[in-house]
């Protein structure tokens, strides 16, 4: 099916949002987002252009999991067999994707299951892959992650903790890895997420709709243009998307040598104290993202600003929270901790 | 990795690629002709504007029966002219448009699809359909014939640029409601279930009925919902004559009839299609599409939804007056039929101007004068307001020592209320009032309930729910096909030969049911008595409070709840089932108090709400809190307020399915009247005192004694 996506840089506004989607690409162990916010507000438009900002990446030429021919040690069960045969792993280019998981999947799919067709045709049992292979190194996107089945759940944050995909059904079993991004939207109204699957999303943002006028009318007016000619609207946002795509690379290139010194360290921790946050993913996810941010803006250490802004981004979900209390965060509390701080 | 079944969508309907909704109307061949339609314009331009524009994304019909709903978009569907499809396509694909695998396949192998015509279908969307009738799931015969995986397309396929018709959308299961959306968002349904991963295109036209009256949407759904039109019986008599008369010679003489309106049809055949061709041409000034946000915005919409939608129904609508620019009327209207179903209340500090609804202005006011309470006027004044804040997390209520003084009637408080600061002193009492649940501990010793009562109906109906996984199970009344297939693929080199014909032998052993999952608990209504007595001697703090600790103990049951507060002329569905606790939570902590008690109309809008989750979801559990001093002042239904209270209570009692509390609020005082407890017991319900009911044991008292385990 030939389909166009909106162009990820073509949203009006939701910079949030968009900041903590493209930080999860420049570092994919932030741990992934969660898009809280009311319907119509370009949450699912923003996750399926992310798609094409991505670069390919390398994988092993026809593995099912899309290994990493780098990753040693992480290798499928068949590609590792390959190896210790002695063979040389061929490598192509893939497209990073944005793999769905529809609200209505089962969990043969989601985790995989025997491959019928070669059970009865060979008399053999073979492991086919589910949503989690196809997932492997890419996006895994769950709309209305709050209208999921508890069971999904469940086998979907044992894979996202492990990294791993383990199968033991149907007289298979398999295992393979399965490291995604996980990428959830959905409407508060719904319903609330459980506190152990909103822990597992490094990332949190709130999305609302735009109030001001003038954007209002831009955002209509680019939809509009965007529905007349598809091709050409896209066309003409290449250059920028491009242009995000290269700063997406770059920065994830930089990363690794990102200083994230004692000062900035310290930050994090009091402000982690400070706030009153369960655990340490809190402090993790708030170093990754602003090492992330400071590589996104070219820089070659993380400030306390960044520090701030990955806050704000890490804690609304993860802050201790009595009951019906608003998930959220007092932005203005951040700042005081750190400027007790300074 | 799946390939589709080609040819016939379905095994199940011999009647060929048009399907069982084609076939039956052409069984039918004549349908009320569209034009033929007497009155109900709105709906009728919403339906053709769909018509004109898919992408406006369907129309929600709210109503009553009998209101031609059916009639018109069986009648649209005739009027509009025939689609050209590939030839043999399971999905009816749009040779010049989005294709499906198979088509693409086709076409990137350089072969020229063939062409054919359709007529536009209505495909129906009955209640009981089952998630894989849906989605589609895993061909039977494919599978067991031919040893192959084969996705059998479901109505989502059929309805692949059709009409998709729900009659009766508010009583869909949510989770089948959750597959349509999803279609209808993206115009593809992926499926990746029973073994089956596939995805095709699902572009259509959704077009929903409802009366409000069993229930509403969720708001998730209704948003979804491009317009949405309110239809209602024409009540002038030259109207109604006009629709008998109209509908009688339809039905003596079909062909004449249809002859007769022919010329009609033809020319709002052609200017749909005229309207079509120019459409892409239709220009949108500047000022009116800065008009079209404008009224968005006074609107309070959530999201821009309503915005894109707005433009596009507007210059529809231009499109179908063959006009190449929208004007004015245009947005006016297309703004009336978007944001029907999108307008909230103004957030609170822009009041809201013309406003007729009394009850709202009386909130704003409130919320002005709470305003201005909190900044002027010294504290002293207002001695008990301030209590409930600082007691919040303490000792919960004793209100003992004030009681004398607060003891009133609500004929005193509305005296108070035209007073010249007017409801200054009770509003401050509601609004200004954050009472936060002190630590419930929420002592939940499951001990089964063996008190009187009777339970008879089985909780989970068969074959309802999602499937999630698989059992073994030899004799299995919902076969999980994919996963016995599975069971038994491994075996086949053993058995060949034993099934001759067949390329799967499936033995007993192999047979596995399907393990469903539902999320269904309990549906509690709180009916909640808001009136001014309510504002006295904290009675409203410690309903609160009673309340407050249900809403925690749900939170964690994820149970459903819904909110009804009574108050003034009528009662308010506040909070229509909805399985976020923390929304109930809100209108609980915002509820403000004052005006008469219409305690009839509370009680039978909670019975409605129940009845209509019961309608939908059987297997639901029905509980129904109210929370009173028995009171009433104010009759709904002709009769005498105390009297149709006890009326509606006998309704409740007869029904038989629904449990109910009374949460009795009457101060013991000098006089006592007892009234709750004699709602109660008309109610079969038991009755607590909301002194020896402190929030916890609210909690238990529903737990041990009335909900299922």
């Amino acid at each position: 099916m030939r389909h166009y996506t909106y162009p990820f840089t073509a949203i009006v506004g939701q910079e949030k949002m968009k900041t903590a989607l493209v930080l999860n690409l420049v570092d994919p162990t932030i741990g992934g987002v969660l898009i809280r916010g009311e319907k119509g507000t370009a949450k699912s438009t923003a996750v399926r252009g992310l798609a094409l900002l991505l670069p390919e990446m390398a994988a092993v030429a026809g593995c099912r999991f899309a290994c990493d021919p780098a990753a040693g040690d992480c290798l499928c069960p068949d590609c590792a067999a390959r190896v210790a045969a002695g063979e040389a792993l061929e490598t192509e280019r893939r497209r990073v994707r944005v793999v769905d998981l529809p609200v209505g999947s089962t969990e043969d799919r989601v985790l995989g299951t025997l491959d019928l067709e070669w059970a009865i045709k060979k008399g053999e049992r073979r492991f086919e892959p589910g949503i989690l292979a196809e997932a492997n190194r890419s996006i895994l996107y769950v709309d209305e992650v709050n209208l999921l089945d508890d069971h999904i759940v469940d086998v979907l944050l044992d894979a996202a903790a492990m990294g791993v995909n383990t199968v033991e059904r149907e007289s298979v079993s398999f295992s393979h890895p399965a490291r995604f991004v996980l990428v959830g939207t959905m409407n508060p109204e719904e319903g609330e997420l459980r506190p152990q699957l909103l822990d597992r999303f490094g990332l949190c943002v709130e999305v609302r709709g735009i109030m001001d006028l003038e954007a209002r009318v831009e955002l209509v007016r680019r939809r509009a243009a965007f529905e007349a000619d598809p091709a050409g609207f896209c066309a003409a946002r290449e250059a920028e998307e491009r242009r995000l795509g290269e700063r997406i690379v770059a920065a994830r290139e930089r990363v690794p040598s990102v200083e994230v010194c004692d000062d900035v360290l310290r930050n994090v921790a009091e402000i982690a104290i400070g706030m009153n946050v369960d655990g340490h993913r809190a402090d993790l996810v708030m170093v990754r993202a602003a090492r992330a941010l400071a590589a996104l803006e070219g820089r070659e250490a993380a400030t306390r600003e960044d520090v701030k802004r990955a806050a704000e981004m890490a804690l609304p979900h993860r802050m201790r929270k009595k009951p019906f209390q608003k998930i959220g965060l007092d932005a203005d509390r951040v700042d005081a901790i750190l400027g007790a701080a300074s | 990795m799946t390939v589709f079944s080609s040819g016939s969508p379905s095994p199940a309907n011999p009647a060929g690629p048009a399907g069982p909704a084609a076939s039956k109307a052409s069984a039918r061949r004549l349908v009320y002709p569209f034009t033929a339609l007497v009155g109900q314009e709105r709906m009728r331009t919403a339906l053709v504007l769909n018509a004109v524009c898919p992408a406006i994304g369907g129309v929600l019909v709210r109503g009553q029966k009998g209101t031609a709903k059916s009639t018109a978009v069986r009648g649209l569907a005739a009027l509009l002219p025939e689609i050209e499809v590939v030839g043999g396509c399971a999905f009816g694909c749009d040779p010049d448009g989005v294709l499906c695998d198979a088509c693409r396949a086709r076409a990137d192998a350089g072969e020229r699809l063939p062409r054919a015509r359709r007529v536009t279908r209505v495909v129906d969307m009955p209640l009981g359909a089952t998630e894989d009738r849906v989605a589609g799931t895993l061909d039977l015969e494919h599978a067991v014939r031919l040893g192959r995986r084969v996705l059998q397309p479901g109505l989502l396929a059929l309805a692949h640029r059709a009409i998709l018709y729900v009659d009766e959308v508010n009583l869909l299961h949510d989770h089948i409601v959750d597959l349509v959306l999803d279609a209808a968002a993206t115009g593809i349904n992926v499926v990746e279930r029973e073994g089956v991963s596939a995805a095709h295109p699902a572009a259509f036209i959704l077009v929903g009925t409802m009366n409000p009256e069993e229930g509403e949407l969720r708001p998730q759904l209704l948003d979804r919902f491009g317009l949405c039109v309110e239809v209602a019986a024409p009540t002038d008599v030259d109207t109604r004559m006009e629709v008998v008369r109209l509908r009688d010679a339809f039905e003596r003489d079909p062909v004449a009839f249809a002859r007769h309106w022919e010329p009609e049809q033809e020319r709002l055949r052609a200017a749909i299609v005229q309207a079509r061709r120019i459409l892409p041409l239709v220009r949108m000034p500047e000022d009116l599409q800065r008009k079209g946000c404008e009224l968005c915005l006074e609107a309070n919409v959530a999201g821009h939804r309503a915005d894109v939608t707005l433009r596009r129904a507007a210059r529809a609508l231009a499109a179908l007056a063959d006009r190449q620019e929208v004007r004015l009327e245009d947005v006016l209207l297309a703004a009336e039929l978007v944001l029907a179903s999108r307008a909230r209340p103004a957030p609170p500090p822009p009041p809201e101007q013309d406003e007729p609804e009394p009850d709202e202005e009386h909130e704003h006011e409130e919320q002005q004068e709470q305003d201005e309470s909190e900044e002027e006027q010294p504290q002293e004044e207002h001695p008990e307001d301030e209590r409930p804040r600082e007691e919040q997390r303490g000792q919960g209520a004793e209100p003992e020592e004030r009681e004398a003084e607060e003891r009133d009637e609500p004929q005193e408080n509305e005296g108070e209320e035209q007073a010249p600061p007017r409801a200054a002193r009770e509003t401050v009492f509601d609004v200004g009032e954050p009472f936060r649940v002190r630590d419930v501990p929420l002592a939940r010793d499951r001990v089964p309930r063996t008190g009187p009562g009777k339970r008879t109906r089985s909780r989970t109906p068969l074959k309802a729910g999602r499937y999630v996984r698989s059992r073994r199970d030899p004799k299995p009344s919902d076969l999980a096909l994919d996963a016995t297939l599975r069971a038994a693929a491994p075996h086949q080199r053993a058995r060949a030969g034993t099934h001759p014909g067949l390329a799967l032998a499936v033995e007993t052993g192999d047979l596995m049911r399907k393990v469903r999952e539902k999320r269904v608990g309990s549906c509690i209504v709180l009916a909640v008595d808001a009136s001014g007595s309510m504002g006295a001697a904290r009675r409203m703090v410690e309903a609160k409070g009673a309340v407050l600790s249900l809403l925690l103990d749900a939170y964690q049951k994820r149970d459903t709840v819904a909110f009804v507060a009574f108050r003034g002329q009528e009662a308010e569905l506040l909070l229509p089932p909805t399985g976020s606790v923390e929304l109930a939570y809100r209108h609980l902590e915002e509820l403000p108090t004052g005006g008469r008690t219409p305690l009839s109309d509370g009680l039978s809008m909670a019975y409605q709400v129940l009845d209509a989750r019961l309608r939908k979801d059987p297997a639901t559990f029905p509980v129904l809190v109210l929370v009173s001093d028995g009171r009433a002042n104010v009759a709904s239904f002709g009769g005498k307020p105390l009297a149709e209270a006890m009326e509606v209570a006998d309704a409740v009692r007869e029904d038989g399915r629904i449990r109910a509390v009374v949460v009795d609020v009457e101060k013991p005082g000098l006089v006592s009247f007892g009234l709750a407890g004699e709602l109660a017991a008309r109610m079969g319900a038991r009755c607590y005192k909301v002194e020896e009911l402190r929030a916890d044991t609210l909690v238990r008292v529903l737990r041990e004694e009335i909900l299922p385990e």
